[in-house]
């Protein structure tokens, strides 16, 4: 028979393991995301620093491909563990957010480079928040990005879609490696 | 009365229990996941899974994903009702000394 200072401890330790088992879920479909976009912004940026003219397309193709690409990932994943982590609130919810960014790029009248800095700190502000409730690891990462997006923003000349094919493509890519690991 | 399952009690084996828990039925984690959540050797990690099988609380399945040897731990739906009793009597020793008079 055990006193219940040891049941406490007991049910304490089982919420932790509850917890940190979820959060891995979590970390591994976001993991699966962050690679997926970094490999699809970085395309995206490079097409624009190369061939300007091909831009919207490309970046058009970049949000298409994006969002199907999410909801394809996160129907795999739900098949392989079961959890249901992309579902339809879930593509409303990046519905809504490309909306409310392309609203905000339209009034604010935004060029090639406002817009080059403004939608990856537009997502990385939702890394930010994510962070909150999914593990701090959202929260460094998107902090992260934001700040390199700002120095380049402010002191990366022509080669700014260039900067931010490496800050952004290529930076989603290793935080996503490494969240798979962690 | 407070039914404590002296198999789950183990720390360790309380822990791949409670990871295994808080999976959907049917799924499981992988030996290295497991390794990872709960913070055990190699050694001692296999021999916990080990009773737990022998318990009849967990499955092991054993594979090869490409040439790696990949173990994936399920729990059974026994092992589900023995840890939900197993946490059920944990609560009742809470509920029974905060019951007590000072």
């Amino acid at each position: 028979m055990i006193d219940s200072l040891e049941a406490a401890r007991a049910l304490s330790e089982i919420e932790d393991v509850t917890r940190r088992v979820r959060q891995s879920q979590i970390y591994r479909l976001a993991s699966l995301l962050m690679i997926l976009w970094g490999a699809l912004v970085f395309a995206g940026n490079l097409v624009t620093y190369l061939t300007p003219f091909y831009a919207e397309k490309a970046w058009l193709s970049v949000y298409v491909l994006g969002i199907g690409g999410s909801v394809l990932l996160g129907a795999l994943e739900k098949a392989r563990s079961g959890v249901r982590s992309f579902d339809l609130r879930a593509l409303l919810a990046f519905v809504m957010f490309f909306a409310f960014g392309f609203f905000v790029e339209t009034i604010g009248h935004f060029g090639p480079r406002e817009m080059g800095a403004f939608w990856p700190v537009y997502f990385m502000l939702f890394y930010g928040l994510a962070g909150l409730w999914f593990g701090i690891a959202f929260t460094m990462f998107g902090l992260c990005v934001t700040a390199l997006t700002l120095i380049g923003y402010l002191y990366v000349g022509v080669a700014f879609p260039l900067w931010m094919a490496v800050v952004n493509g290529v930076g989603l890519i290793l935080g996503g490696l490494w969240m798979r690991r962690s | 009365m407070a039914e404590l399952d002296e198999i789950i009690h183990q720390p360790l084996r309380l822990k791949i229990m409670a990871a295994l828990n808080a999976l959907p039925a049917g799924t499981g984690l992988e030996f290295v996941r497991l390794k990872k959540l709960t913070g055990a050797t190699d050694g001692n990690l296999g021999a916990h899974i080990e009773t737990l099988a022998r318990a009849g609380y967990v499955t092991v399945d054993k594979a090869f994903v490409g040439k790696k040897p990949q173990t994936t731990v399920v729990l059974a739906a026994s092992g589900r009702a023995a840890f939900a009793r197993h946490v059920a009597g944990l609560q009742e020793i809470i509920a029974g000394a905060a019951a007590k008079p000072p």
